[in-house]
């Protein structure tokens, strides 16, 4: 005989009922994909095919168009060339360290050109980088198939990334709105030797030497001959993008809040 | 009548007898002998059954993948051939291509011996079960029990398979699938005695006319139950597929088995769940014979009896892989428990049932007709 303690099986659980019960849950699903099983034939079938349109909208609960299902998809990055400015953005942002900036062919041979080229081998498809692109030019699209063969053919060239951007497949929407106080390039005019590097690397052309009035020498001290020149920053045209600050010579340009 | 072996001795005769008219004398005599004549028929015999029963195996796979597909809400083989109808095959010639690899510690006759034997076993059940008239090569009056007694050698040579791959997760399902076997034949014993009972015959031939007025499943539901339930364990399949629990004992007692190795065991489990369809559909369910409301029709066309054998099988399968679609596995205990404590109590009071319906020749429902109780 068992104990209260050991029986454990509540009064109302039928035996029959064990066996009956995912009999019938079995059948009930056998009916109803008898004809039409929720498999689809992948390769030769694509839920993004307009006749999967309506069941994709009712299984992801808001309707298919721009900034809803398919928009969001993060897949191949879309780079337009034209657009680009070189900024670097890109590739500062990535986490993973695979967007390296190659030369791309046309403009100025001695200050070439250069556009992000992306190793699919290391991506991970977190988006920082079309986030941080100023222009919208380096986007990714919904496209998800990247099989190749060769390990050398998961880096994309920038004309590579060209050829998807052409595809005119559907994107990420693209983000440019700016934080609100954000950072901006400050400039230590003491330490400023007037080198030009700034205004000579900066993508957007924001940086213009001015000519500047130095203070007075000290008396019986001999002026400087040369013309001083100092960068003024047009504050709306500029990306911070960091440019000039990297490529100065004596680190005069800082990042900092104008007060 | 035609008979499968007409027909087959037919195939060889016609032929030789073309070539020996054109051949001398003393050469010809020789080649329409009739002993030679009969052996080659038997070959040929021998070659369609295989070639039917293999083909119609193949076909019981592909039916599974796609029904157990359908089950899950996916859609099975698809690619190759009409509806994947050709992915067994391209699967079976893979396995063909592939290195049978033998343990270092395994014993090399037990090793190479059992999946043989295994598969043998199970293929000479074919010849033992007539699918329809004029379809096995002659009678056997205990045919019924010669094919139970074939069918139960398969868990020996499970056994020997586990034990001589020298693995302990192959050993702890052959120990399973011998523990198993004690639980579920005697049940099957018990309940196929209600119908040698209800019959009057061990002659499957036999059973199966008797099933012409009213079939076997009507006053014999429980021993039905019973032999599906030891059945399902017997072919080891879902629920009661203990000694291959692929989450607990890597492939159970194929676990060292490779290749074509593989593809024998793996073929042979299917052998055995086409033949334990067979069974059930001739002691059963009235074999290849129609309830008399069925237009003649639909009765009397060439092979009919064949078309309606397979189609009861294959509904047969279908229950089966509704089945393993629906139940979980059960415990060893569980196993065991069962077959003791439900099944045989419950193939006891079936044989008392059939005892009754053939001393009262009456059936519970249908009442007194002719032709009930044996003759």
């Amino acid at each position: 005989m068992s104990t209260p303690e050991t029986s454990s099986r509540p009064p109302n659980d039928n035996p029959i009922l064990w066996v009956a019960k995912p009999l019938l849950t079995a059948a009930k699903q056998f009916r109803k994909s008898l004809f039409r099983p929720s498999t689809i034939v992948y390769p030769f079938e694509r839920l993004e095919d307009p006749k999967f349109r309506e069941e994709v909208a009712v299984a992801a609960g808001k309707p298919i168009g721009i900034g809803a299902v398919w928009d969001n998809y993060r897949g191949v990055h879309a780079l337009n060339i034209d657009t680009c400015i070189s900024c670097n953005l890109c590739a500062f942002s990535c986490p993973d360290l695979c967007i390296d900036m190659v030369n791309v062919a046309g403009g100025d041979p001695k200050h070439p050109k250069k556009c992000p080229e992306i190793d699919y081998g290391k991506c991970s498809y977190c988006g920082f980088c079309s986030d941080a692109c100023p222009e919208g030019c380096l986007t990714m699209t919904t496209r998800y198939e990247l099989s190749v063969t060769k390990r050398a053919d998961m880096v994309f060239s920038p004309e590579r990334l060209y050829q998807v951007y052409e595809q005119k497949l559907p994107m990420n929407p693209i983000r440019l709105e700016r934080p609100e106080n954000e950072d901006q390039i400050l400039l230590d005019p003491p330490v400023c030797i007037g080198c030009n590097a700034c205004a000579r690397d900066c993508p957007t052309k924001c940086i213009t030497m001015l000519d500047i009035v130095k203070p007075t020498a000290a008396p019986g001290e001999k002026m400087p001959k040369r013309i001083w020149k100092e960068p003024v920053i047009n504050d709306s045209d500029c990306v911070r993008c960091g440019t000039c600050i990297s490529v100065c010579p004596k680190e005069c340009l800082f990042w900092g809040t104008r007060k | 009548m035609l008979s499968l072996y007409s027909v087959a001795y037919d195939l060889i005769s016609i032929p030789l007898t073309a070539i020996a008219a054109h051949l001398p004398a003393p050469l010809s005599a020789w080649l329409v002998n009739t002993t030679l004549l009969n052996v080659l028929g038997a070959l040929v015999f021998c070659a369609i059954l295989l070639g039917a029963s293999m083909i119609n195996t193949i076909m019981l796979i592909w039916f599974e993948r796609k029904m157990l597909g359908r089950f899950m809400d996916r859609r099975g083989a698809m690619h190759v051939g009409f509806a994947g109808l050709l992915q067994n095959f391209a699967d079976g010639l893979k396995l063909f291509r592939k290195n049978t690899r033998r343990p270092k510690d395994a014993d090399f006759v037990g090793f190479y011996a059992a999946p043989t034997a295994y598969m043998v076993s199970s293929l000479v059940m074919f010849a033992i079960l007539p699918v329809s008239t004029g379809w096995s090569a002659g009678a056997l009056p205990l045919s019924l029990l010669l094919a139970l007694v074939v069918f139960s050698f398969a868990p020996l040579f499970i056994f020997l398979s586990a034990w001589s791959s020298a693995n302990k997760y192959s050993l702890l399902g052959g120990m399973r699938s011998a523990a198993q076997m004690i639980a579920y034949e005697v049940p099957i014993l018990l309940a196929v005695v209600a119908v040698v009972v209800l019959s009057g015959s061990f002659d499957l031939t036999t059973i199966v006319y008797e099933q012409q007025n009213y079939w076997f499943w009507a006053p014999l539901f429980l021993a039905l139950i019973v032999f599906v339930a030891g059945m399902l364990a017997e072919m080891e399949r879902i629920p009661f597929d203990l000694p291959e629990a692929e989450a607990e004992l890597v492939e159970g007692w194929n676990t060292e088995f490779g290749g074509m190795l593989f593809a024998f065991f793996m073929l042979a489990d299917y052998v055995r769940a086409l033949v334990g369809c067979f069974l059930i559909v001739l002691l059963f369910l009235g074999g290849w014979t129609m309830p008399g409301w069925v237009p003649a029709s639909a009765t009397s066309f060439p092979l009919a009896g064949i078309f309606w054998f397979m189609l009861k099988t294959y509904l047969v399968f279908g229950v089966f892989i509704w089945i393993r679609a629906s139940l979980p596995r059960v415990r060893t205990d569980q196993l065991l428990r069962v077959g003791w404590m439900r099944m045989v109590p419950l193939s006891l009071l079936s044989i008392v049932l059939a005892v009754a319906v053939v001393l009262t020749k009456c059936l519970p429902v249908i009442g007194c007709v002719p032709g009930i109780g044996g003759g």
